[in-house]
């Protein structure tokens, strides 16, 4: 690496707009032979904007590129990989049923006799072993690409830019499927490649992984350059910060005005479903938020959706507000003030063809259209909406046209509270409800969790994140095999226990 | 609470042209064009009676596509829409014939005739929703099997009421009439069609029910925990369609004055295609009875023009290829700009 | 740009092929009439349609087509489109009888000539032509030729015929005619056989088997249609009964129709007579029909062709008005 060389690439002022809304701005970077460059920000910051447009992918609405001094603007991946730029994909982009050494030539096979179509099988077998090397696999050439392991395949890709000759290659989070080991070794081949004069971008929300790699960090927010930096100039809290905008002395907002419990809400008596969960007690009381803490597999979302009807049960009783709900079935635990935010937004929240107000309105429409035929009265419900989307912050131009597929993980999961939220429920069960979100994204999601609580609900906030747990709940019920393990008050919160709870491995008891 | 369509990716700063091929009217651009072009072959076809004509032949395949549409949006297919039409035609028709139709007894057999038309097409709807929804079975195997069935059973029904055992004929005129009769030139089945697609607009887009049948279509899990009643509304869906091919089915027997089991066993691709090329989709969730509409009219157009062009059957086959080509290109083309966006 | 340039030449093209269209439209003088079938799926049919463009063309006039393919509601509207065609007469072969009726009344509204051809309409107070074969008369002359052949030959004869579809008017008319020729002769022929097809080859080969093993001296046979030949000839062979005439043991065998199968039998000689279908002749009485009716004159409601019986004895006198053979013919070209 050659911290004085001359950068090779540059990009100024690239900018790219989606229906009319920018989400880049003037981004400018530039690379070094055997740079790597790190790039962060939260979703939706225009890390991948930007990556498409060097990749080939996304024409820029403006902006200027230079390979050594020439204009590049890359028409297709095909030219932006004829200059020498290779793209690592999160899904990687192999043909599972062809061999190793098919996939490394598919886009030209070396021929035994220039201009005829004969392949010189040697030739692909001694260039196939050669590239494998570079990279440390050790597989043989004609292995199909569906036998390696997500690590394996991901080499061959890098062995493919190899062979192409890449001179830059972009890494967009390359390790959120890998094992430890292969991550490990994949640190070790980037730097190898950084070594023979290659230079790396880097995509990250690891930000310990960026720091340890990168010689170059750049932040991004909002599609804007909020900050770059060589990394002795940068550490992780500088860069949540840039990327946040706030420094995050606190991670959960505190509750204001402060817990007040009322009566129950939900009371569970000896629930239990075969396989699933068993003999489950539980109450939570209005204004409280009660976590549920526990491993994979524990019975966490299986307890949620029994409880909302979703799922059947052999015994126990369920009172929601008071009343005993005999037949569960989601109408009914609508009826009687609940909520459930699933675990899988994407198949079970939201309605990803439609606009945010459609979905927002999804669950309260029949108390927009009381009248005979049930029409729906459409202002009513189109003010309630904006109140709403208004009130959990939802950040796009247009409620009635924005597709909630073009909005971002954070926002899509405001949509799915917001659903709710017109519903105005007395007992809100939340699965995982900042999962694949981002850090600004999920502080606001506890806002609005504390919110309810203070305005009267009663909130139960399952997670795996600990962390979490403790920073938002008044009292942590612990799960393991289906069964409640421990229960935790505030006072006692002990993230060591927690956890020690939830591992619980003890024999089962008799019978 | 506007249905997902193509006015979501309208923008600003495009050409017309562009705009054009976006928009939910590029079916009724495509007609005109069509329209435009036969005109210059056919002249015959920008006469006042011939427009009447196409107007008045495409209100019973209006209806029974409209219900199609509930039905494919609620990501379902209809596929016994055809058999509806034929078995409500010989049922409905077997009440009212001068020839010994059981219905002459009760002095009302056109009401009694309309009942049965209705009835024929609410039971085998029912019967299509029971099976979808109660037994969980895929919509194109149960309605395919309830195609078969009561084609079968209409053709039977006819052979073993019938001396020739080919169809109900003399049927009541003041029946005919709704199919054949017009009021200061327009035709009743016009003013049919106007209130079913009213009706069905209506329902679509501005009750609490048509939203439910949206919701299903794009996301049946996600409707189903927000607490809509899916079987409910997909069971209603496949009513409605029923219903719709009843009230078709009387249209169409009262314009050939005969109740014939062989009505419609031609058409099932009209009537999905209507409703596909004016822009609903088969995979649910998105469809607008005015696109229905859209899509009723260029069929009815296109297949205008060619019988007035009298062409032989491979000429007919050759710019029937070519105007779907053209489509084709159009739509795939349209796609790309939208998702270039 | 670039779409609205692929919009350009897309409209280019479909303009550039309608009008070369448009030099086929075009009416040459004279007078226009209208074939609207039903389908072309038989080489009866297409046959028919060939004959009557040929004809047409010689007098000079210009014939428009629609197929409806079965669908007698898209029919209708065909009627209506030649209507606003102003066309000078139509020609209709209808899938239903009754469901035609609203056609010929809108033509009669709009004072333009309606014929059937082949299939005459249910009764009705509109007035139209149908022209149609007359089955009766002849399947008389044909069972009457062989009768002649029988009394030529000698001997007493075991005759068995097979029956169309009992739906079917032309069916019953051919059993009719059947019977009114056996019946007069009983003398010789005894029918042992009555084979009930429904129009249906399956049926018609069980049924035939069947009649065979239960009366395994039958010598005399009658189809109703000549599409029944080939369950016939496989039926024959099995019991062994499939000679040429002059062969000992050869079956005495009418067929119906006259289609290429019954050309190539008589050729062989297999097959002793089958009643034709004069097809030339309907089409002349057609277009005669027109006429008429074009001079103000007005014809009766049905029109019989008398056909013809065809048989080995006169096959190369007469072969050439078959239609069957004109099929024939073609098929050992292609």
């Amino acid at each position: 690496m050659d911290v004085n060389a001359a950068p090779f690439f540059t990009a100024q002022g690239l900018c790219k707009s989606f229906f009319g809304v920018q989400v880049l701005h003037d981004m400018a970077f530039s690379l070094r032979p055997g740079q790597v460059l790190g790039l962060v920000g939260e979703n939706g910051s225009g890390k991948s904007t930007t990556m498409n447009i060097v990749g080939g992918v996304l024409p820029m609405d403006a902006g200027r590129m230079t390979i050594d001094g020439a204009e590049y603007r890359p028409r297709s991946p095909g030219e932006a990989e004829a200059r020498g730029i290779a793209f690592i994909h999160q899904e990687l982009n192999l043909f599972r049923n062809l061999s190793v050494a098919e996939n490394l030539f598919i886009a030209g096979f070396p021929k035994l006799i220039k201009g005829l179509p004969f392949i010189d099988r040697a030739k692909v077998r001694a260039r196939t072993q050669e590239l494998l090397a570079a990279v440390d696999l050790d597989v043989a050439p004609n292995t199909p690409v569906s036998r390696l392991s997500q690590g394996e395949r991901q080499l061959v890709e890098i062995a493919k830019a190899l062979g192409a000759n890449a001179r830059i290659m972009i890494f967009d989070e390359p390790t959120t499927s890998l094992t430890t080991r292969e991550t490990d070794r994949l640190f070790d081949i980037i730097g190898r490649l950084q070594r023979q004069g290659i230079a790396i971008i880097y995509i990250s929300h690891i930000l310990g992984d960026v720091m340890r790699l990168c010689d170059d960090i750049v932040v991004l927010r909002d599609g804007h350059l909020v900050g770059s930096a060589a990394k002795a100039d940068m550490t992780i809290e500088k860069m949540i910060t840039l990327m946040v905008g706030r420094t995050i002395d606190q991670m959960f907002p505190p509750r204001d005005p402060p817990v007040t419990l009322g009566g129950p809400v939900l009371e569970v008596r000896g629930l239990s479903q075969r396989g699933m969960v068993k003999d489950i007690n539980l109450s939570l009381r209005a204004g409280e938020v009660l976590g549920i803490s526990g491993l994979m597999g524990a019975g966490r979302s299986e307890l949620a959706r029994i409880l909302f009807g979703m799922d059947p049960f052999e015994s126990g009783e369920v009172s929601i507000g008071g009343t005993k709900v005999a037949a569960l079935s989601p109408a009914a635990c609508m009826d009687h003030g609940m909520a459930f935010l699933t675990e899988d937004r994407r198949a079970e929240g939201l309605m990803m063809e439609a606009s945010i107000a459609d979905n927002v309105a999804l669950a309260s429409l029949p108390k927009f259209g009381t009248t005979w035929a049930r029409f729906i009265e459409r202002t009513r419900l189109g003010d309630e909406v904006t109140r709403v989307s208004k009130a959990v912050q939802i950040n796009a131009r247009d409620l009635q046209r924005t597709l909630v597929k073009n909005l971002s993980g954070g926002n899509q999961q405001k949509a799915v509270i917001g659903k709710w939220l017109l519903h105005h429920p007395r007992v809100f069960i939340l699965d995982e409800p900042t999962r694949g979100i981002d850090v600004g994204a999920k502080y606001e999601v506890y806002k609005i969790v504390n919110q309810l609580a203070a305005g009267g609900a009663g909130v139960l906030f399952i997670s795996s994140e600990i962390e979490e747990l403790t920073g938002m709940c008044d009292r942590i019920l612990v799960m393991a095999h289906g069964e409640i393990r421990a229960e935790f008050p505030r006072t006692d919160f002990d993230r060591e226990a927690i956890l020690r709870a939830a591992m619980w491995h003890g024999l089962k008891e008799s019978a | 609470m506007a249905p997902s369509g193509a006015a979501e990716l309208a923008r600003p700063r495009r050409s017309l042209a562009v705009r054009l091929l976006v928009s939910e009217y590029l079916v009724l651009a495509l007609t005109a064009v069509y329209f435009v072009v036969m005109w210059l072959l056919v002249p015959a076809i920008a006469t006042a009676d011939t427009l009447l004509d196409i107007l008045a032949a495409m209100m019973p395949l209006l209806v029974v596509s409209i219900g199609q549409t509930f039905v494919l949006i609620v990501a379902g297919i209809d596929l016994a829409a055809p058999s509806i039409l034929a078995a409500a035609s010989v049922v409905g028709a077997s009440m009212m014939t001068g020839e010994g139709g059981f219905a002459l007894f009760t002095g009302v057999p056109i009401l009694v005739g309309i009942i049965a038309f209705l009835g024929m097409g609410l039971f085998i709807g029912l019967l299509n929703g029971i099976c979808t929804t109660r037994l969980n079975m895929p919509p194109f195997i149960v309605t395919l099997s309830t195609m078969m069935f009561f084609s079968g059973f209409a053709l039977f029904y006819t052979s073993a009421l019938t001396d020739d055992g080919s169809s109900f004929g003399d049927l009541p005129s003041a029946f005919v009439a709704i199919g054949q009769g017009t009021v200061h030139g327009v035709p009743y089945s016009l003013g049919v069609a106007a209130v079913v697609m009213l009706v069905a607009h209506v329902t679509l887009s501005r009750t609490v029910f048509g939203q439910w049948l949206y919701a299903i279509g794009r996301n049946p899990r996600a409707a189903a925990i927000s607490g809509v009643p899916v079987k409910r509304a997909v069971m209603w869906a496949f009513i409605i369609s029923g219903l719709c091919g009843g009230v078709a089915s009387i249209l169409y027997t009262g314009r050939l004055e005969t109740g014939t089991p062989v009505l419609g066993q031609r058409i099932l691709l009209d009537i999905v295609g209507a409703a596909v090329i004016g822009g609903v989709s088969l995979f649910g969730g998105k469809g607008r009875v005015t696109w229905t509409l859209y899509g009723v009219l260029f069929l009815s157009v296109v297949d205008k023009g060619l019988q007035l062009l009298g062409l032989d059957l491979a000429s007919v086959f050759a710019i029937k290829g070519l105007v779907i080509l053209c489509a084709a290109v159009l739509d795939a083309v349209r796609h790309r700009l939208m998702l270039r966006g | 740009m670039q779409v609205t340039r692929r919009a350009f030449t897309v409209g280019a093209l479909v303009a550039a092929v309608g009008s070369s269209m448009s030099v086929m439209v075009k009416a040459e003088g004279g007078k226009t009439v209208a074939l609207l079938f039903d389908s072309l799926v038989s080489p009866f049919w297409v046959s028919g349609i060939e004959i009557m463009r040929e004809k047409a063309k010689s007098k000079g006039w210009t014939t428009l087509e629609n197929i409806s393919n079965f669908d007698d509601n898209k029919q209708f509207e065909q009627v209506k489109a030649m209507i606003s065609r102003k066309v000078d007469g139509i020609l209709i072969i209808q899938t239903d009888a009754k469901a035609v009726i609203p056609a010929i009344r809108a033509a009669n509204a709009a004072n333009i000539p309606m014929v059937h051809f082949n299939r005459p309409p249910a009764k009705s107070d509109a007035y139209s032509v149908a022209i149609q074969a007359d089955n009766r008369k002849i399947m008389q002359d044909t069972v009457s030729f062989m009768v002649a052949q029988a009394k030529k030959m000698g001997g007493k004869y075991k005759a068995c015929i097979l029956i169309g579809d009992l739906g079917d008017v032309n069916a019953i008319q051919r059993r009719d005619g059947f019977f009114d020729i056996v019946n007069q002769n009983k003398d010789i022929i005894d029918v042992v056989g009555r084979v009930s097809t429904e129009w249906n080859a399956d049926k018609a080969f069980a049924g035939l088997t069947n009649a065979i093993q239960a009366n395994p001296d039958i010598n005399f046979l009658v189809t109703s249609s000549d599409f029944l030949h080939p369950q016939i000839e496989q039926v024959l062979k099995s019991a062994n009964k499939w000679h040429k005439k002059g062969e000992a043991g050869h079956v005495l065998f009418g067929g119906f129709d006259g289609d290429e199968g019954a050309y190539a039998r008589l050729q062989d000689g297999y097959l002793d007579a089958c009643g034709v279908q004069n097809l030339a002749l309907e089409v002349d009485m057609a277009f005669g029909a027109f006429e008429d009716l074009w001079a103000g004159k007005k014809p009766e409601k049905l029109l019989l062709d008398p056909g013809f019986v065809i048989s080995q004895d006169d096959l190369m006198a007469k072969r050439d008005t078959m239609w069957g053979y004109t099929v024939w013919k073609k098929m050992q070209k292609g």
